[in-house]
């Protein structure tokens, strides 16, 4: 697959970049970003996916989250996609910003008309790592993932659905139970149809009920603050009972004073960065 | 012939031996002869021939092997000889030293008797002149005596000649009645006059009292010349460093004369703070032929006064100086319990193992390899006090030892510690602890008992928590990274953590601003986690209750974290610039117990992220 560089910027002594390519499970141009850390200039690098929220692309990471310093200093590579496929001239797509264009919710839709191109759970389990693993100095062996809000549901899901495929998984404002809020509901209902047991498929509380696998270490932070954790949009409360009936380890810290910005992103990214390089690097 | 003629006659000797030896070999030159002969005859020890008549009985040799035989002979009789020589030669030279012996000796003799004599001349000359004066004292008196007489007989004689011309003139006087008024006193006093006697005995008498002189000491004296002196005192020596063991003492002293001695007799006696008379009975006496000994049953790090005497046939010489040994410490004692170490350093506490104080403490300590050989010995002198900061190689163990140290010497050493610096090592401060928490027999184990002592038999101290059932922990005091964990039980309420020595016993831990901990608290519906410190906590949510949790503090970094050590989940970190030495902390809200875990190392997925 043809990667065309798009931007470089040199960042804490790693560079900054951003690629396009064709995708073949998104029938689409996308684009994603890329930091290489010091390290990948002689050996292979752990890789951590990040997945952003809703209405972000791949520049809202890279240039508000402030994640490069601490991916150098741990010499892992941070990949960050785009949140939907673009550009498909589906109709509907920008209608809302929760919904369509900017809000893939990291599913394989199965409704028209966003089945064909709405595949951002493959894209980020299988297309995107095969690309990176064959383009940059990745270690295939070693994953993380990660995300906010809708991205963090992405990434608490993409964990518990691929035992195993991932070595560590952390989240900031997740969506923790899509099929109990509106934002859930509303984008299942969209890409996944009527039938609700479809959508446990892809509702992380659910999923961390039934799952079975090698022992996770999930890290969450949550703002305190948060608009959206308290018009229930998130519902930690139902991620962590689940979890702790389950015994899937968790820390969950709830942040006094923060919101749902990319402000609250940086603020502990650091330590999210730390969280998963005990992993990769170990 | 004198010692040095003997041993050039005894060179010549050599000289001349050679010179017979050379001759002797000539004689081995086969001569031509006409009779040739070719045998030798051993018994009568001649050349001769085979055939010889003379020598038909005899055994014969051949000329060769008779040579071979004679030389053997002649080398043995040679080296008899060159051992005489060297005997020779030692008994020269003994000699030469014996010359000069006897040569000091006679110098020495010589001095002795011209000082004895000397003394005896002084002491006949004092006599002469304290006698002398006495004469002359007598005769001074004796002749004052006469004096006074002969003054008194001149006065009598005036008045007698006097009396006599008065009488003339009154018999001299024409008036009759004149004379016949006069006449009759001084008929009287003339009467008077002849009647007294006079006295014409001589108050003083012509001999002289001579007392006879007190010769006797110069009796003794002269007696005492064919006699030895007595020895004069020898000289104690300064104590030699470490020859003292901590029973037994080695003495010296030195004879700075050449007096003979026979014996020395050494005399010591405890030098104690309370009595400075000295009885007899506390002084022991040791009699001695040489300039040492060892004097043994002694008390430990103890001053002793010693002096000595010499004798010999003549008597006692006075007593030396006295001089002060101190015999060495006992060993100290290392108390383990209340050693702590690291991955860098241990803090070593002993008891003195002495009653009376000692100078200073010195640590020994040495790697202690597989095998045990070939590590050096380092050691930390002059320590004054009863514990020890000593930095160490991490992942190593040591055995450390301390010696007590006195003028004496050094103590033997103490029953070695075994440490490891393979992690951090600490006990609990049992004084600190609050009276309802008991500690296990082996100080690792804490119990909040169920029972409720009443307030009444409680001890409280300065040191001792009074509210929070808390106890502190002893670390390392050097800011390095220290790693421990404790276990609980699900239900157990307990505070763990960090705290500074003096945090306040009267609050509870987390709940001021010198001490940090994580603590667990059991609600009706769920287990709550706080990280606590100046009383606020994050609000943080466990899913998977921690029953081993993993402390780590590193003083550099400025940070305390928590984990799940079976899990190996970072729980929560606090960041704070510590400005003191910490002591771990750890507390039971409720009946509980709580097991602490020591020994270990910070593992990888807490120090390398």
């Amino acid at each position: 697959m043809a990667l065309t560089q798009v931007s470089s910027n040199k960042c804490c002594n790693g560079y900054q970049k951003v690629f396009e390519h064709d995708s073949s499970e998104l029938k689409c141009k996308m684009k994603f970003a890329i930091y290489l850390p010091p390290k990948a200039e002689s050996s292979k690098c752990p890789v951590l996916y990040w997945l952003s929220g809703l209405t972000c692309t791949e520049q809202n990471f890279i240039t508000k989250a402030g994640s490069q310093q601490a991916a150098s200093e741990h010499g892992i590579i941070v990949v960050a996609p785009d949140t939907s496929p673009r550009g498909c001239n589906i109709e509907g797509e920008d209608e809302s910003w929760d919904f369509g264009t900017g809000a893939g919710f990291y599913v394989n839709a199965t409704q028209e008309p966003w089945k064909t191109n709405y595949r951002m759970y493959s894209y980020v389990t299988e297309e995107l790592p095969r690309l990176i693993n064959s383009n940059f100095p990745a270690d295939p062996e070693k994953m993380s993932i990660s995300g906010h809000s809708m991205g963090g549901h992405g990434a608490l899901i993409c964990a518990l659905k691929n035992p195993g495929k991932y070595k560590s998984v952390s989240a900031f404002a997740p969506i923790c139970n899509p099929i109990q809020c509106a934002w859930g509901q509303k984008a299942f209902s969209g890409y996944l149809g009527p039938d609700k047991s479809t959508w446990e498929l892809y509702d992380a509380t659910v999923l961390a009920e039934s799952y079975s696998g090698p022992e996770l270490d999930i890290l969450i932070d949550q703002g305190r603050d948060d608009q959206f954790l308290s018009s229930s949009q998130l519902l930690p409360d139902n991620l962590i009972a689940a979890c702790s009936k389950k015994k899937i380890p968790v820390v969950f810290r709830l942040q006094q004073g923060y919101d749902h910005s990319y402000y609250f992103i940086f603020s502990f990214i650091n330590d999210h960065i730390k969280h998963h390089a005990k992993y990769l690097n170990a | 012939m004198d010692a040095y003629e003997a041993r050039s006659c005894l060179d010549v000797i050599t000289e001349e031996l050679s010179e017979e030896e050379a001759a002797d070999e000539d004689a081995f030159v086969m001569v031509p002869d006409s009779h040739s002969p070719d045998a030798f005859c051993s018994q009568c020890r001649t050349l001769t021939h085979t055939g010889s008549a003379a020598h038909a009985c005899h055994a014969l040799l051949t000329p060769a092997a008779a040579a071979q035989q004679m030389k053997d002979e002649l080398s043995r009789s040679r080296s008899k000889l060159s051992e005489k020589i060297v005997e020779m030669e030692n008994f020269a030279s003994n000699l030469e030293e014996i010359f000069i012996t006897v040569e000091e000796n006679f110098g020495r003799q010589e001095q002795n008797l011209e000082q004895h004599y000397n003394e005896v001349l002084q002491t006949l000359s004092q006599r002469n002149d304290a006698r002398a004066a006495a004469l002359d004292e007598q005769k001074n008196r004796k002749l004052e005596r006469l004096y006074s007489e002969l003054l008194q007989c001149g006065q009598t004689l005036d008045a007698s000649k006097e009396l006599i011309e008065s009488a003339q003139e009154v018999h001299r006087r024409q008036d009759k009645r004149a004379f016949l008024q006069a006449v009759m006193p001084v008929i009287k006093r003339v009467e008077q006059f002849s009647s007294t006697e006079v006295d014409l005995k001589l108050g003083v008498s012509l001999d002289f009292d001579v007392p006879t002189t007190d010769l006797s000491d110069v009796r003794q004296m002269m007696d005492s010349i064919n006699l030895l002196p007595a020895p004069s005192a020898p000289v104690m020596n300064p104590q030699i460093c470490n020859s003292a063991t901590d029973t037994s003492l080695h003495v010296c002293w030195s004879l700075f004369s050449d007096d003979t001695v026979e014996f020395y007799e050494l005399h010591w006696r405890l030098i104690s703070d309370d009595c400075t008379m000295e009885t007899p009975q506390d002084v022991s006496q040791l009699k001695v032929k040489e300039t040492h000994c060892t004097v043994s049953d002694l008390l430990p790090n103890a001053q002793y006064e010693l002096w000595v005497t010499a004798t010999n046939t003549t008597g006692i010489s006075p007593a030396s100086e006295r001089a002060v040994y101190m015999t060495v410490p006992s060993p100290p004692v290392i108390k383990p319990r209340q050693c702590v170490s690291s991955l860098d350093a241990a803090l070593i506490r002993w008891d003195s193992g002495n009653t009376n104080p000692v100078e200073s403490y010195t640590l020994e300590f040495r790697e202690s390899d597989a095998d045990g050989s070939n590590t050096a010995t380092e050691s930390i002198v002059a320590i004054p006090s009863c514990e020890c900061l000593v930095q160490l190689q991490p992942w190593k163990r040591y055995i450390i030892s301390v010696r007590a140290v006195n003028i004496g010497g050094p103590s033997e050493r103490s029953e070695p510690i075994d440490v490891s610096t393979a992690g951090t090592f600490f006990h609990l401060l049992e004084d600190t602890a609050h009276p309802s928490l008991s500690l296990s027999a082996n100080g690792l184990t804490m119990f909040y008992l169920d029972e409720d002592l009443p307030l009444s038999h409680m001890t409280f101290s300065d040191s001792t928590f009074a509210r929070c059932v808390a106890v502190l922990g002893d670390l390392v005091p050097i800011r390095g990274q220290y790693y421990w964990e404790i276990e609980v039980d699900e239900d157990t309420e307990f505070r763990v953590g960090v705290a500074y020595e003096d945090t306040q016993r009267n609050s509870y831990l987390g709940g001021n601003n010198t001490s940090w901990c994580m603590r667990h608290i059991v609600t009706p519906s769920r287990h709550k986690y706080e990280f606590l410190h100046n009383g606020w906590t994050p609000d943080i949510r466990i899913t998977v209750q921690p029953l081993r949790i993993g402390v780590f503090l590193d003083y550099a970094a400025g940070i305390l974290s928590f984990y799940n050590a079976a899990l190996r989940q970072h729980l929560h970190t606090f960041s704070c610039h510590f400005l003191h030495y910490l002591h771990p902390c750890f507390a039971l809200d409720n009946p509980g117990a709580l097991t602490l875990r020591t020994g270990l190392s910070a593992p990888a997925y807490v120090t390398c992220p």
